[in-house]
């Protein structure tokens, strides 16, 4: 599937190999249906973020007023907080779980399999099964948890991140495992020839050596925390008061609960730029767009 | 390998097709170009059961062929159902005929002119005009115009209780708010949650405030608030009614964990089945939703009250709270009128009447009263229908009546009241901000 | 190196994994020594995966009158399966087709249009290559749900109001940046060499795509396969804003509305969330290393 970095590199200057080169025109499919429903769209609520509209009828201009509004909304400011910090703790969460647990699940003996495979069940079920199954069990007379969890800030908040974690650890196991497993042997042997014991083999080996794959994972994991939108529709509803709406879960209440479809856009224009911003701060920091160059060696 | 994408890309392909398929299917039932079929879209709960006979009885009745055409359901489940509406409305594919809840949730129809005003249509038909109880068919207009037929029962609000908890403790139905928090001292004395609350949900909430502003101010309080005066939210009458459900509330009177308690999921009403709760402030479909689920307890052990009056309040204790019921709607764009009123008057039959009574649900026919002794339970069915008829005032659930986009800040300021991240004047200054 | 002894090496198997042609993997010791402190928090891990999995089956066996109220840690005095007859009697299966049939379409689409488009962004030179990566790349974290106001205009406009495209079109181009980003990960692994030696041969652009670039992107493709089915899988709001009638309800949508149709009957929504595990669950039984491998590949670069 994969070579390591070092055997690809000797392709020697190919400026002038013609081969397997085909014309940009290849992707032209792929770049019209993208921008037809995806930047286009885009563009699209940026338009309306200048328009009222109710979902009825035509939207008709309205200039900043939007946007305005936006800028003077409170619940922008805790919007983003809290969709920062559900980025930001569900990612410690989720990281030191499956690092743990994919590390230990590269290990070969029987139980570690077995235990493996059923660690990862919870990835089978969607998203919505999930917060509905929580849904149930977190009401105190009914479930598991006696206690007024979804009445209280952070009860409601620590929910979320668990449900999250619930469905997504299983997943970013895997590619641990995945990363564990490639981590050359000798390098222990050396450590282990040197005296180092398991836990700074741990720290000194295993740690660094996946550093690639920690990358990959937590982007994946940023990326996903900003679609907990149906654990937060299904499971708090935003709730207590506006304690866990996050911005896409403002945005839909704007658009599909209060019908207010313009100002619905200026949140979801914000929500692209903010996104956009995130990319590209990503893909800087993960070396994804380097990746050309380092990687192709030509 | 190439005879592994060659297959894939078959299989692919087939599916594309089978897709396009479905997308023929979906769109086909759009109201467009297909001539006489009425589509009708309707909010698909247990009680959708009665729309669905009514539309099997109009189809292969002598009023369709003569408007030849027949009607359609959708049922749309789902508590999303007023999204739905709006989104289905802003497409090509909008229903002909709608459920819907009458006051704010049809105004942006009405202003976008997607509604037939069926005021003469009513006015000029005995079976519509005398059909239905004059309040609950003025609660389907819109500045004196009426723009929806009744089409299930009515829905008022009222306080439940487990009758085994009060024999046992003694205890009698408050009719005045201090009685009502005597009650509350000897139940948590006795270690009995007092009230059953699906905070989760947030309307049950909403319901206290209702009734409490009612009571105090009267229903011209809200009235005023509905019609969009919303520094209306700064009558004295608002403030002390989130006081006392403050008070409620700090002095543990729902319990602890309400917040965490649904409605929708069985949580609160088990509550008060499993003598965890002694009371439960909910619409009368309480009754129905206990009958489902705990039918013992529904049958031999569930009694009701209307909630009390407030010590020198300006409410009527005879004033009611609650949805006086759904209606069907016309959209402008209809394409065959004469089935969709036709399918429509089907609703004052005595055939509906008798389906929704079955049901379990309380018609606001006028034929309803003498039918009622049908009902499963008929001592709760006449208390319903004679608490609306006598009603001097029913006041339509708030987040019903007031705009949309002004509903849902609204339930979030009552989230936050309950759960006390506001205080009641928080809670007053942020109401008088909404628009 | 004594623990090297404590258990007996298993080499056969070890070698028949598919990636341990890998020179530096043909390891034994430090795979398979037992760490007590891992296997505590193993079997930490262990019981909060399984206790709400059996909470949920054990209450989806319940009656109904039993199961509010009671403690869902219970078994089930009289376990029944009523429920499940409910669920399956409410259009389950055919959510479920319709849901299939979302996830082989947005897979069609995405593979069609993302290995093209992939090959283009490694070995096209141009400018345009270039800046078609980067426009794939900054859409990674643009979340979908910022964009369903805009395309709900947009599919109302078209006429896909309340059909599967409605979903499936959508889904596929949220699913494409991610992808395009699996794929040409996978490409670059293709040496110089192999096309030279392609193009010694006289083979063109287009065959090399069909015999060289695909056949040696088979991880990247099945990743990517998995990938995109999961968008589909999981996919929520687009359902539930763009399509209203039973016609075109997928099974994220069909769980959803239980929640109201049933009342509120908790048992039969369980039995629901437990039934459309199911199916992914026979897929992984019978395809785990498929599965397992393909997401591996997510991280695997």
């Amino acid at each position: 599937m994969s070579s390591s970095v070092t055997t690809r590199t000797k392709g020697g200057p190919g400026r002038g190999v013609r081969a397997g080169r085909p014309s940009a025109v290849w992707a032209l499919p792929a770049v019209l249906f993208f921008t037809i429903f995806a930047v286009a769209p885009m563009a699209l609520a940026f338009y309306l973020s200048f328009t009222k509209w109710n979902g009825l009828g035509d939207p008709e201009p309205v200039g900043l007023a939007n946007w305005q509004k936006l800028f003077d909304d409170p619940r922008l400011t805790q919007s983003l907080t809290v969709t920062v910090l559900l980025t930001v703790v569900s990612w410690a969460f989720q990281t030191v779980v499956s690092l743990l647990l994919g590390v230990w699940a590269a290990g070969r003996q029987r139980n570690r399999a077995f235990l493996s495979a059923v660690f990862f069940v919870p990835f089978l079920l969607s998203s919505t099964a999930i917060s509905l199954l929580f849904y149930a069990l977190l009401d105190p007379n009914f479930g598991i948890i006696h206690g007024d969890t979804l009445g209280t800030t952070s009860g409601a908040f620590l929910a979320i991140v668990f449900v999250g974690g619930w469905q997504f650890i299983p997943f970013h196991t895997l590619i641990y495992q995945g990363g564990a497993r490639q981590i050359p042997e000798v390098l222990y042997q050396a450590a282990a020839m040197d005296g180092a014991g398991r836990y700074r083999q741990f720290f000194s080996i295993t740690l660094p050596q996946l550093r690639n794959t920690a990358t990959t994972s937590s982007v994946l994991m940023i990326v996903g925390s900003l679609t907990y939108f149906e654990t937060v529709l299904i499971l708090t509803q935003g709730g207590p008061g506006t304690d866990t709406a996050i911005l896409p879960y403002l945005m839909y209440q704007a658009g599909f609960k209060n019908y207010d479809f313009g100002y619905a856009s200026a949140v979801a224009s914000f929500l692209v730029v903010a996104a956009t911003a995130l990319s590209l701060l990503l893909v800087r920091l993960s070396g994804f767009g380097n990746m050309r160059s380092t990687r192709e060696g030509m | 390998m190439e005879s592994y994408s060659r297959r894939w890309f078959l299989g692919a392909g087939a599916g594309v097709v089978a897709a396009a398929g479905l997308t023929a299917c979906g769109s086909g039932s759009g109201s467009g170009g297909s001539g006489g079929t009425v589509n009708a879209m309707t909010y698909g709960d247990d009680a959708v059961k009665v729309q669905e006979k009514a539309v099997t009885r109009f189809n292969a009745s002598a009023a369709a062929k003569t408007a030849k055409g027949k009607v359609k359901l959708q049922k749309v489940p789902g508590a999303d159902y007023p999204a739905k509406l709006r989104t289905a409305m802003g497409s090509p594919n909008a229903p002909d005929v709608f459920f819907n809840w009458g006051g704010g949730s049809i105004k942006a129809y009405k202003e976008a002119d997607q509604l037939i005003d069926l005021t003469d249509t009513i006015q000029s038909d005995s079976v519509l005009k005398s059909g239905f109880l004059p309040s609950v068919l003025a609660s389907g207009a819109l500045e004196n115009k009426m723009y929806g037929i009744p089409m299930r029962g009515m829905q008022p609000v009222l306080v439940f209780y487990n009758k085994t908890l009060f024999t046992e403790h003694k205890l009698q139905a408050p009719k005045t708010w201090d009685q009502l928090l005597d009650l509350n001292a000897k139940l948590k004395k006795a270690k009995i949650t007092p009230f059953a609350l699906g905070g989760a949900d947030i309307w049950p909430e909403l319901m206290w405030l209702e009734y409490l502003v009612d009571r105090i101010g009267g229903p011209q309080v809200f009235a005023k608030i509905k019609d969009g005066d919303t520094s209306a939210w700064g009558d004295p009458a608002v403030l002390k009614a989130a006081e006392a459900a403050k008070q409620l509330i700090d002095d543990g009177a729902f319990g602890k964990g309400f917040s965490s308690v649904a409605y929708t999921n069985g949580g609160a009403p088990a509550l008060l089945a499993k003598g965890r709760a002694a009371m439960h402030l909910m619409g009368s479909w309480e009754y129905s939703t206990q009958l489902g689920k705990f039918p013992d307890f529904a049958k031999k052990d569930l009694g009701w009250f209307a909630f009390p009056s407030y010590d020198g309040g300006a409410g009527d204790i005879r004033n009611v709270v609650g949805n006086p019921t759904n209606y069907w709607s016309v959209n402008a764009r209809v394409s065959n009128k004469d089935a969709a009123i036709a399918f429509l008057r089907d609703c004052a039959s005595e055939a509906y009447t008798k389906d929704l009574i079955a049901n379990g649900d309380v018609p606001t026919t006028t034929i309803a009263e003498k039918l009622l002794d049908a009902s499963p339970n008929p001592e709760f069915a006449k208390f319903q229908y004679q608490m609306v008829q006598n009603a001097p005032a029913f006041t339509l659930s708030w987040d019903q009546a007031v705009d949309p986009n002004v509903s849902q800040p609204m339930l979030t300021e009552v989230n936050k009241l309950f759960v006390g991240k506001s205080s009641p004047s928080q809670f007053v200054s942020a109401l008088k901000g909404l628009k | 190196m004594s623990h090297d002894t404590l258990r007996r090496p298993r080499p056969v198997k070890t070698s028949t994994r598919p990636s341990a042609t890998d020179p530096g993997r043909r390891r034994r010791h430090w795979t398979r020594r037992p760490n007590p402190l891992a296997g505590v928090g193993s079997v930490l891990w262990l019981v909060v995966v399984i206790i709400p999995i059996y909470a949920m089956i054990s209450v989806s066996l319940t009656r109904q009158d039993q199961a509010l109220g009671n403690n869902a840690l219970k078994p089930p005095s009289h376990p029944t399966l009523d429920n499940y007859n409910t669920v399956l009697h409410n259009g389950f299966g055919h959510f479920l087709l319709n849901t299939l049939l979302v996830a082989a379409a947005v897979v069609v689409i995405v593979l069609a249009l993302c290995v093209p488009l992939s090959y283009v962004a490694v070995r096209a030179r141009t400018f345009w290559s270039g800046a078609t990566f980067r426009l794939f790349l900054l859409g990674v974290a643009i979340p979908a749900q910022a964009v369903v106001v805009p395309l709900y205009l947009m599919i109302a406009k078209l006429n896909l109001y309340d059909s599967l495209l409605a979903i499936i079109l959508p889904t596929a181009a949220f699913a494409m940046p991610v992808s395009t980003l699996i794929l040409t990960g996978t490409m670059r692994d293709i040496s110089e060499e192999m096309y030279e030696a392609m193009s010694l041969d006289g083979a063109s652009t287009t065959r090399m795509l069909f015999q060289l670039v695909i056949p040696m992107t088979k991880g990247g493709i099945s990743t990517v396969v998995i990938y995109s089915a999961l968008q589909a899988w999981n996919g929520f709001l687009f359902p539930l804003i763009f399509t209203q009638s039973d016609g075109p309800r997928v099974l994220t949508l069909g769980l959803f509305n239980y929640v109201s149709q049933f009342g509120v009957n908790i048992p039969a929504l369980l039995a629901s969330v437990v039934l459309s595990g199911i199916p992914i669950f026979a897929v992984y039984l019978v395809a785990r290393r498929a599965l397992v491998g393909g997401l591996m590949g997510v991280g695997g670069k």
